[in-house]
């Protein structure tokens, strides 16, 4: 009798012991699992190895515990982070011969960055079917939309004329459209870039952009008949002045590439727009960001203002001296 | 008293046993739930949080830099042929925005190894330290072109053909390299030429990867026209479709056509004619490749616009030059052209 109760004395000890290293043993495995079936909201990336350390709230780092992703580059776009603010880049855009090159190659560069939402104006009575398909078949995030620019606004010809300004009305579209859809009181960071779809975008530019608190500011190259313009800092760190030739004096001498903001700032001050009639060649970036902040408030990036990470490229117009009258080429091939 | 002693354990021991039990119920319990995250979520946890997910992106750029050695693939993707781009660059103001925006699109292409080749007689630091950021897998090189072969300032662009030296140069490279590779892996591969202004789609890499001698694809607005392009019928090149010089051996842009890399060493002296009258320049290399029945037809027969032959302005100076009379001009330490 003894020898039972001792027997089961030993049995009663250990049990919980076994059960426990067991138990510990399953939580290390759990959070992979759950993690594993959310997996779907990312499709594109391959071979995604994932550890998990155990974390109360495993659901919500979930982007952050992914670990080497040995194809990074090739994971077109990269998945969405539930952490990193959402840039809202708005393109307004026009048909021309070069307007699928320009689109491809921008889309390209877009592909590179994470948690960036595509919204794309076209100057146009339709969407096209051009647009359409290449922002379907590029895999961005994307929002496509369309006004078209009354024919007494457009510029005529080929005939630079800056008294005009380009794309006005699909880039307050555009603000329109973030307005409607997102609320003041809604806390999701993002900013706002307006990006030409002839310019050249560094890669480095969209991680400086992302977390502006109110509007930052940093050098263009190609701008105003220099090899770039740039805000002037001082040694706290505000911005003071503008390094241009053309009107320094402007409230806010600086061109459309040159500035992000706040997606806060937008939805805060919901009367902001760029002002179409009457607004002199160059402060049409002014008529905005009067409305939004002053020169105290601006942030500078790119290293104070001292590296050029945004070019203000032009593409030539394609000479098609060889269509002659009734087009040489079939106008069915889409260029 | 024996009795009694054991008596004493045997309730102790069944004491602890319940309590155990019940505790382990209980972390069994809460470990299938999600846990109530409004609580926790507090300023310092999403800060740690997004400090971690910026590590954990500058750790991926610090993949990217090494890059330029030998990427250890995984097996599947050896089998992908590799895909040598010879570019021609030179330097002027719009060369940094070109680079970069070419080497954005050239990032998602798997398995391609970019030779950049500088018009210059020695390797300029802008080129070195793109290339070195870039991520990509790169040979920078450099050969000058002879004066008597350059345009001039206010020359038109179609003058002299330009980048013939420094695509040879490129091939130069690519046969002696290839001549120190063992393997049949290293013969395999297609040889493309790119320059560094025009855009391409993502697309056209996959279909020129196929290549066996010489592929052909259209080109968009070149030659005057909105596209060029060969005419295919019956899966064969038959004739090619183009508003100038038609009667040219390949009457093709550069950027319409790659050759396999098994082609350009079977042909160690095919190679660019520099003092090609112009538009002959691709003929000049192509001619005794590959006739145009062997010409393998890509882009879906012919018939979609995967390139563009796009031209970037010069961008106009007058206020910086007009400065730099007055010695006041742009810090030319801030790079963004050379």
């Amino acid at each position: 009798m003894p020898k039972r109760r001792d027997i089961l004395a030993v049995v009663l000890i250990v049990l919980p012991w076994t059960l426990l290293i067991t138990v510990w043993h399953q939580s290390a495995i759990t959070p992979l699992l759950a993690i594993r079936k959310d997996d779907s909201h990312a499709s594109r990336s391959n071979s995604r190895n994932t550890f998990a350390l155990k974390e109360s709230c495993s659901q919500q780092n979930r982007d952050i515990v992914e670990v080497v992703r040995t194809e990074y580059v090739y994971s077109r776009p990269p998945p969405w982070s539930d952490v990193l603010p959402t840039i809202h880049v708005i393109t307004p855009t026009y048909s021309r011969p070069v307007q699928k090159a320009e689109l491809t190659r921008l889309a390209n560069t877009f592909l590179h960055v994470p948690n960036l939402h595509w919204i794309l104006v076209e100057d146009s009575q339709r969407r096209t079917s051009l647009v359409s398909q290449l922002l379907k078949d590029s895999g961005l995030n994307y929002t496509h939309l369309n006004v078209e620019t009354p024919r007494n606004y457009k510029v005529r010809g080929d005939t630079r004329d800056p008294r005009i300004p380009r794309g006005t009305m699909q880039r307050n579209l555009a603000l329109r459209w973030l307005r409607e859809t997102f609320s003041v009181n809604n806390s999701q960071p993002g900013i706002v870039y307006f990006a030409d779809d002839d310019n050249t975008y560094s890669l480095e530019l969209f991680e400086e952009m992302r977390f502006t608190r109110k509007v930052s500011v940093w050098p263009v190259a190609f701008v105003g008949g220099l090899r770039y313009e740039s805000p002037k800092v001082n040694t706290l760190g505000k911005v003071f002045g503008w390094k241009t030739v053309f009107d320094p004096h402007r409230p806010f001498a600086i061109d459309m590439a040159g500035f992000a903001v706040n997606l806060h700032l937008i939805l805060y001050k919901p009367q902001a727009y760029f002002k179409l009639r009457g607004v002199k060649g160059g402060y049409q970036e002014s008529s905005l960001l009067k409305e939004l902040v002053t020169l105290n408030d601006l942030e500078p990036k790119a290293a104070n203002c001292t590296k050029v990470l945004v070019w203000h490229t032009r593409t030539e117009k394609p000479v098609l001296v060889n269509e002659g009258k009734k087009g040489f080429t079939d106008s069915n091939v889409e260029i | 008293m024996a009795a009694r002693m054991k008596l004493k354990l045997k309730t102790v021991f069944v004491l602890y046993f319940m309590v155990s039990l019940m505790g382990l119920i209980y972390a069994l319990m809460q470990l299938g739930q999600r846990c109530d995250c409004t609580e926790h979520d507090m300023p310092k946890d999403r800060t740690i949080s997004r400090l971690r997910g910026e590590l954990h992106r500058l750790q991926e750029q610090m993949k990217k830099t090494e890059a330029t050695k030998p990427p250890q693939m995984l097996p599947a993707k050896q089998s992908l042929p590799t895909i040598f781009v010879i570019t021609p660059t030179y330097a002027r103001l719009v060369q940094k925005a070109e680079l970069t925006r070419l080497s954005q699109t050239f990032l998602h292409v798997p398995q391609l190894h970019w030779i950049l080749v500088e018009d210059s007689p020695h390797k300029t630091p802008l080129v070195t330290n793109f290339l070195a950021k870039s991520g990509l897998t790169y040979t920078h090189l450099h050969t000058p072109t002879p004066k008597d072969r350059k345009l001039q300032e206010g020359d038109p662009s179609w003058l002299k053909p330009r980048g013939a030296e420094q695509r040879n140069e490129g091939l130069r490279w690519l046969r002696e390299d290839r001549r120190a590779q063992l393997g049949a892996d290293s013969q395999q591969g297609v040889v493309y030429f790119a320059d560094d202004d025009n855009t391409y789609s993502l697309q056209l890499f996959e279909e020129m990867r196929s290549t066996q001698r010489v592929s052909v694809w259209p080109v968009g607005l070149v030659g005057g026209m909105r596209y060029e392009r060969p005419v295919v019928e019956g899966g064969k090149v038959v004739r090619f479709h183009t508003g100038w010089r038609p009667s040219r051996p390949f009457p093709l842009d550069m950027a319409g056509f790659a050759v396999s890399l098994k082609l350009v060493l079977a042909n160690q002296d095919a190679c660019f004619d520099g003092d090609a009258p112009m538009g002959f320049l691709e003929s000049s290399f192509l001619q005794g490749l590959a006739t145009m029945e062997e010409l393998e037809p890509k882009a879906d027969n012919c018939t979609k616009v995967l390139v563009w032959h796009t031209r970037t302005e010069k961008p106009k100076m007058k206020r910086e030059e007009a400065l730099q009379a007055q010695g006041l001009g742009s810090d030319t330490t801030v790079e963004s052209f050379k």
